[in-house]
């Protein structure tokens, strides 16, 4: 028993200052790429020919990268003539497109704290390793009043991984239902978004939105814990949301 | 343990009229070929049985003529394999099932009869396994070529008839739901638990509720963008799957990556297996409550996070391996500074390893239960960390070596009881090997090109990779232009979850989620 | 009107009851034993009402049987204590007999029914009211063959005519040891056959003489209440017999083996030792405790009623044998307590026990199945049986402020008078069935618990559980009824209490009732047996809330020890019940006008993991919510594995797994098969004598005369001025043995 007091103080504090203080550390987040004031014609070309999933527009002479397309395969930065310079950074949060101005009063009871419910729609493990990573000791949510419960009723937040796969669509809708109002989604991950490389398709989704209404977004793939605690802290109205950016190839469901 | 050579005489020797075999001493591999399909069982079971070869799994592809049926066999100890090939034309859509000779079959049959509508003969569990019966009402084979896998999302409406099969007779008995969503973060599994109270009686794990159909997207795209879909569908061993992909590719091509490569591929690969091993005794220490010590494991998961992340740019190591080699250079003193943080890492993970074994109230939960037999691990054909802690040796590093892995000294832990602790112990000694690989690694380091170009030709080949989770095998099969053709990921998740059930059963309910814990199964792996 | 003229009311409309069974029709018998069984219940129980309060016991004298003396029939207060707890079952079940026995009429033969149901009750009168020992004996061998008739009235449903039978014949051996005490008794006295004679001059009997027939008549009266071990007809005899029927069972004539006891043990014979009563002690405590572990473990309701019954049995038994004890050793006050907490007890499982059976009766009519794995779901089906049903279950799992709260309360705590004794060993008994019993009051909520929560709650788990039944007036009067006096008997237990304290009273015992309800008084002056500094604290308890309003002694049952053991206990439920009811109000007020207003409410399927529909075949069964107490009790229930089987198809799918689970009754187990073997043993020797030839038997038959002649020569004559009835009957019972 005294062992673990004396490893625990020996471990010292790890948390993060976050929300307070920006977090310096290195390796907690792969960044974004980051759309250049100007660019060449070819090379704007080039790199949205060259982005799998559409993330990188080229319209009009000017390059616009949708983070909620991004996979984070590295081909913009690595495997190209034309590197593109990814920005450092953790704060990707943006209301659901179309919304502009903060959503409907969402209660003051949910600036103080926040029950999540997370449900796994079909993603690939690293989305949901991240959301797992927000209790450890590093990142402690539970210091900013987010707890994840285990049943819908008590939950105030939907947090949503996955590109929404066929057998998940029911068991998501019906935890969507599940929760008593007022209640929040929040879409977690490029899959989340706009389906990634998996959709849609015959057994998946493009994203959470066509399922269930979503009001936050976080993209990345997956978005490291900073980008969700982000999502969170703006659900609970403590953080200001970036702008969506919901350019891109037509034909993501909105 | 015959080699190929006299494995094909053998074979005919047995089968005379039957079977053709013909041996590839470069792979090396040997491939029997049956004339009659009947014939099938019988040698499945020879080469599982006396041979000793291990089954991998069942890839089945349809061209445009034929059906084919490839069984897979490896050796346990040496490089060798055995293909057992069936050819049918298409309308011929049934084969005998092995699955009543070598049980590891079963669960690959299924899944082929699922999305294939190939018919296993003899196999009396087809069905409901990949495309839920109570969902997918009507017959549909999504592998099939007709199938335009640009269907949009039907709306379905579940069929509310649908029972499970239920196999306690007690009157009493009723089977406990569990999932697909509960506690916490977990990955959507339903779980159907037969009870009569206090003990689990039966677990039947229903799976496949991830499933994203990439082997159907994989069909037609470019080897580029299949490699995204390899390495995403089972992100916690992003770098194992990509891995496992580009060597079927580069096998499919006779590419040769150039030295510098195979040691750095190796030096991350350890890097993912120590992340992912530091995850699952996380999960172990929190499935029984002992709050402090999954604490500070989580902490050295996130140490290692960052460092993959500081080192590689991405946390998971997306979108590094690409065939021919890797997508960018490290230099020689950011893999040694990273493996001595590796190694400072490890230090606090032998701590806590010392501490887990004198905390009693831990080891009551983690001891004797979920017990896996060597037996049954044969028989089921686990895989990993988990057959391992069953006293049933194999590691393809060892066995198959790849990437270089034969230049290396390591050691293969074995442990013979199969229960919670004994698989804890694995995973902590395996994820020491790791350290220590990788700080082998990153003073092995040639100098030279990091990687070579590759010609993409017709051609299919299988890629391997010892995941963290266990062997995992990639099939992959380009046609012109380097387009896919066929891939089929076979996962270690898909072969162990099959097997999950004999730890389960008949352990208390309370058990159970430490059970699931100590296997450290992935649903996104299995479902693909 | 007089008891007289009620009683003779009362035999009269029994009489018309059978008459009417005779000459009706199938329907109308059904209506006739509604009617007439309700106007004799009511005649019969007014009876025992003016019993209780008048001074004095009534005698009338019958007929005059020379060699038997007077047939005389006497009620006293004792009697018209079990008259009118026997009247209300009666009256509940003829109520419900309307309803339930409807669908019967064309099926079995209701007529035959009725003429049983009159006669039985007739004959649990006289039982009741027998003034002398020929009378009593008649009435309990009619009663015993009229139970036997109505409880096998369905024996064509079920192949087996065996469970009546077995109760039948455990009867008669019950009733055998009884006829024995009796004659004893009556041999030890003046040789009248007359109780009031018994009473007189039994009380310079010898203790061996009181060992003996103590021990038949607790036999033989212990056999007919369902207590430990031979009570394995009980649980047997109660599935099989319409739910009415089974009513009366437990709710009536196992009340007669508790009058037994009382009148044998308390009334004529009151023991001068603590051995008896500590015997009673521990057979009340383990029948309490067996008669719980398998109304645990068992899924029919009725099976799981019936053991209830026996628990409830063993637990008023405890309260009597404490009594005795304390009796014995001479402390009145306690004596009279823990007879009080019996009567109480005994008066609430009659009317909690017909109410659960009457809506156990109602579930099998309704959904045919009484098994509760397959039950479920009800509350929705049939409102008013589930309203009621759960004011019986929360009674019988004594939850306060209900009857069976009050009542086993007071059991518990007239155990922990036990401070009072001075020998050691007794009250380390005592504490060993105090254990006991708690023990027993929680498996008893965990028992209900399972069965409500199974029966009437979730989903239906069959396919008649689905809809809305039929429910007929007489079924939701009868239940309606009986669920009013078990929150009657509970929420005013002060008005209750001091009726038994007069039953008491009359067993020449102090009124007990004074020490549990003390009056409200005005001065310390009223009351000096109490000393002034308790009084005001008494006051201060706010224990005399209510005086001037409220008619009677008071409102709170308490109890203040003696000097050398002052220890008080208190408990008010009827304060409980103003509470609850003013803290209900005030609650729904405040939802209603803070939390409704603001906030609306949606409902929603159950949550069931994102599935899309919970199955009823996911939900816990009866046997996994009562497994807990199978696991941790299974030295007892000893459950073994006859078969396993697993069968697997192409090797290793698994198909089918099979288990089949032995189970011996622990009773069985313990005591009966070793004492079946032993007497088969015995008896093989003994078969020895059998060998057919027939000079032998001839000299057995010249053996047992001479030793009869020479028993008849030497003392018998001084003692036993009975003798010649006497060697008829042993001669006989010689005769059956050989």
């Amino acid at each position: 028993m005294s062992q673990w007091v004396i490893k625990g103080l020996q471990t010292g504090i790890k948390t993060t200052r976050y929300p307070a203080h920006e977090e310096t550390q290195g390796g907690v987040s792969p960044g974004l790429p980051s759309a250049p004031e100007r660019v060449a014609d070819e090379q704007g070309r080039h790199l949205a020919k060259l982005c799998p999933t559409g993330a990188i527009v080229f319209e009009d002479g000017t390059l616009r990268v949708d983070p909620r397309r991004c996979v984070h395969c590295f081909r913009c930065s690595r495997a190209t003539h034309f590197p593109l310079d990814w920005r450092p950074g953790y704060e990707w949060a943006s209301y659901a497109s179309g919304r502009r101005a903060p959503a409907p009063p969402w209660p003051r009871v949910f600036s103080t704290s926040l029950h999540i419910l997370v449900v796994d729609a079909g993603d690939c493990g690293a989305c949901l390793n991240e959301v797992k990573q927000l209790n450890n000791p590093y990142y402690n949510m539970h210091r900013l009043g987010f707890f994840i419960t285990p049943t819908p009723r008590q939950a105030d937040i939907l947090l949503v991984v996955g590109p929404v796969t066929d057998h998940m669509r029911i068991p998501l809708r019906e935890a969507y239902e599940a929760i008593p109002t007022p209640k929040l989604v929040m879409a977690v991950g490029t899959c989340a978004l706009s389906g990634g490389v998996f959709g849609p398709s015959f057994v998946s989704g493009g994203g959470v939105a066509g399922t269930v209404p979503v009001d936050i977004e976080v993209p990345g793939s997956p978005p490291p814990p900073l980008a969700i605690l982000h999502g969170l802290l703006v659900a609970a109205g403590r953080k200001d949301p970036v702008a969506s950016t919901n350019v891109g190839k037509a034909g993501a469901p909105a | 343990m015959l080699n190929l050579a006299s494995m094909a005489s053998e074979a005919e020797r047995r089968w005379p009229e039957q079977v053709q075999a013909w041996v590839d001493r470069r792979k090396p591999v040997c491939e029997l070929r049956p004339t009659l399909s009947e014939v099938l069982p019988e040698i499945a079971q020879w080469l599982a049985g006396e041979v000793r070869y291990r089954f991998a799994g069942l890839i089945v592809e349809e061209h445009q003529t034929e059906w084919e049926f490839r069984c897979l066999f490896y050796a346990r100890k040496e490089p060798g394999w055995a293909h057992l090939l069936i050819r049918q034309p298409l309308d011929a859509t049934s084969v005998p099932s092995i699955s009543p000779q070598v049980h590891a079959a079963d669960w690959h049959e299924r899944e082929a009869e699922d999305l294939f509508g190939i018919t296993f003969e003899g196999h009396p569990r087809l069905g409901d396994f990949v495309l839920h019966n109570d969902l997918w009402q009507e017959a549909v084979n999504p592998m099939r070529r007709d199938f335009d896998e640009r269907t949009a999302l039907a709306e379905r409406t579940p069929d509310t008839e649908w029972r499970p099969r239920r196999i306690v007779q007690d009157p009493g008995a009723f089977a406990m739901p569990v999932g697909p969503i509960y506690s916490g973060v977990t990955e959507s599994v339903h779980f159907l638990l037969e009870t009569v109270g206090e003990d689990v009686i039966r677990a039947f794990p229903r799976l496949f509720y991830k499933y994203r159909g990439i082997e159907k997207i994989a069909v037609g795209q470019s080897v580029d963008q299949c490699l995204l879909l390899a390495e995403r569908f089972a992100a916690t061993t992003a770098f194992s799957h990509a891995l496992a992909f580009c060597q079927a590719v580069e096998t499919v091509c006779r590419a040769k990556v150039p030295p510098r490569a195979r040691t750095l591929r190796v030096f991350f690969a350890e890097l993912e297996r120590f992340r992912h091993h530091a995850g699952v005794i996380q999960e172990i220490c929190e499935s029984t409550a002992l709050t402090v010590a999954a604490n500070q494991a989580a902490i050295l998961e996130e140490d290692l996070l960052r460092l993959s992340c500081s080192l590689a740019g991405h946390r998971y190591l997306f979108g590094l391996v690409i065939p021919g080699g890797l997508s960018c250079d490290f230099s020689d003193s950011a893999c040694r500074e990273a493996s001595e943080k590796a190694a400072e890492i490890l230090t606090n993970f032998q701590d806590l390893e010392q501490q887990l074994r004198y905390s009693s109230s831990f080891l009551d939960r983690v001891e004797d239960v979920g017990i896996v037999s060597e037996k049954h691990a044969r028989e089921f054909g686990l895989v990993g960390p988990i057959a391992r802690a069953s006293g049933l040796a194999g590691d393809l590093r060892e066995a198959q070596p790849y990437s270089g892995y034969e230049r290396f000294a390591f050691g293969a832990p074995l442990e013979t009881e199969g229960d919670g602790f004994a698989r804890l112990r694995v995973l902590f000694a395996e994820a020491a090997e790791s350290a220590r690989l990788m700080a082998q690694a990153a003073t092995m380091l040639d100098p030279g090109e990091v990687c070579a170009s590759v010609t993409f030709q017709p051609g299919a080949a299988l890629g391997w990779v010892e995941a963290p989770r266990g062997a995992t095998f990639h099939w992959v099969r380009l046609g012109t232009g380097g387009v896919i053709e066929r891939y089929h990921p076979i996962t270690p998740s898909f072969v162990n979850w099959h097997g999950f059930h004999l730890a389960a059963e008949n352990f208390a309910f309370q058990d159970f989620p430490i059970i699931l814990a100590t296997f450290g199964l992935s649903a996104a792996e299995n479902d693909r | 009107m007089s008891l007289e003229a009620l009683l003779v009311a009362f035999f009269v409309l029994s009489g018309i009851g059978v008459l009417s069974a005779a000459l009706l029709s199938e329907q109308r018998a059904v209506q006739s034993l509604a009617w007439t069984g309700s106007a004799a219940s009511l005649a019969i129980g007014m009876a025992g009402a003016l019993a209780i309060a008048a001074k004095d016991s009534f005698t009338v004298a019958l007929w005059s049987l020379p060699p038997l003396g007077r047939l005389t029939l006497s009620v006293d207060r004792l009697s018209g204590l079990f008259l009118l707890v026997s009247a209300s079952v009666f009256l509940l079940t003829s109520i419900y007999s309307l309803g339930y026995l409807r669908p019967y009429a064309g099926q079995f033969s209701t007529r035959a029914l009725c003429a049983c149901y009159f006669t039985l009750f007739a004959s649990v009168v006289v039982v009741l009211t027998a003034g002398d020992v020929f009378t009593f004996l008649v009435g309990w061998e009619l009663m015993a063959l009229f139970a036997y008739g109505v409880v096998n009235y369905r024996k064509r449903h079920e192949e087996d005519a065996r469970p009546g039978y077995l109760m039948l014949a455990m009867g008669e051996a019950g009733f055998v040891a009884v006829v024995v005490a009796f004659l004893i008794m009556a041999a030890s006295s003046s040789g009248s056959l007359a109780l009031s004679e018994l009473r007189a001059h039994l009380v310079s009997v010898g203790w061996q003489t009181r060992w003996i027939v103590f021990l038949l008549s607790f036999f033989g009266f212990g056999v007919k209440a369902g207590l430990a071990p031979f009570n394995r007809w009980l649980p047997q005899a109660h599935p099989v017999a319409p739910a009415n029927i089974s009513a009366l069972l437990s709710g009536a004539l196992l009340n007669l083996g508790v009058y037994g006891i009382v009148r044998l043990n308390v009334d004529l014979m009151p023991p001068t030792t603590v051995g008896p009563g500590l015997l009673v002690l521990l057979v009340g405590t383990l029948s309490a405790l067996t008669g719980i572990l398998y109304a645990n473990r068992t899924n029919d309701i009725k099976e799981m009623l019936a053991n209830s019954s026996i628990e409830n049995m063993g637990i008023i038994t405890a309260g009597l044998g404490a009594g005795l004890v304390f009796m014995a050793v001479r402390e009145p006050v306690l004596a009279g307590m823990a007879w009080i907490a019996a009567f109480y007890q005994m008066t609430n499982h009659s009317v909690y026990k017909s109410l659960l059976f009457f809506g156990a009766g109602a579930i099998d009519a309704n959904v045919g199945t009484r098994d509760m794995d397959r039950l479920g779901g009800l509350i929705k089906r049939m409102p008013w049986i589930a309203l009621t049903f759960l004011i019986g279950a929360l009674s019988i799992a004594a939850f306060p402020p209900l009857s069976g709260f009050v009542s086993e309360w007071l059991t518990l705590q007239s155990l922990l008078q036990s401070a009072a004794l001075a020998s050691t060993a007794v009250k380390v008994v005592f504490a060993l069935c105090g254990a006991g019993l708690a023990l027993t009051a929680g498996l008893a909520v965990t028992c209900f618990a399972k069965t409500y929560s199974m029966s009437f709650l979730g989903m239906p788990r069959s396919d008649r559980g689905h809809g809305v039944a039929q429910e007929s007036p007489s079924i939701r009067i009868a239940t309606g009824l009986s669920a009013a006096l078990c929150v009657l008997l509970g929420v005013v237990p002060t008005f209750v209490i001091p009726i038994f304290g007069r039953v008491v009273e009359a067993l020449r015992v102090t009124d007990a009732s004074a020490a549990l309800v003390p009056p409200f008084f005005k001065s310390a002056s009223e009351r000096p047996l109490l000393p002034p500094a308790f009084v005001d604290e008494f006051h201060n308890l706010g224990a005399q809330v209510g005086r001037g309003l409220v008619p009677g002694s008071g409102l709170v049952v308490l109890h203040r020890g003696s000097s050398h053991n002052p220890v008080v206990f208190a408990m008010s439920t009827t304060y409980m019940s103003i509470v609850l009811l003013l803290l209900t109000a005030l609650l729904v007020f405040v939802v209603r006008e803070f939390v409704s207003r603001r906030s609306r409410s949606a409902r929603a399927a159950p949550w069931a993991g994102g599935l899309a529909a919970l199955r009823p075949e996911s939900t816990y069964t009866a046997t996994g919510f009562s497994n807990p107490v199978s696991v941790t009790f299974s030295a007892i229930f000893n459950p073994t594995i006859t078969e396993e089987r697993l069968e697997v198809i192409a090797g290793h799918f698994r198909h089918r797994l099979t288990r089949v689970v032995a189970e011996v009754h622990v009773l069985d187990r313990v005591l009966f098969q070793p004492l079946a073997r032993r007497t088969l043993e015995i008896a093989g020797t003994l078969s020895r004598m059998h060998h057919g030839r027939l000079n032998a038997y001839a000299a057995y038959v010249l053996g047992t005369l001479l030793v009869v002649l020479f028993l008849d020569q030497t003392h018998v004559q001084d003692r036993f001025s009975f003798s010649p009835a006497l060697i008829l009957i042993v001669a006989l019972l010689l005769d059956r043995v050989l």
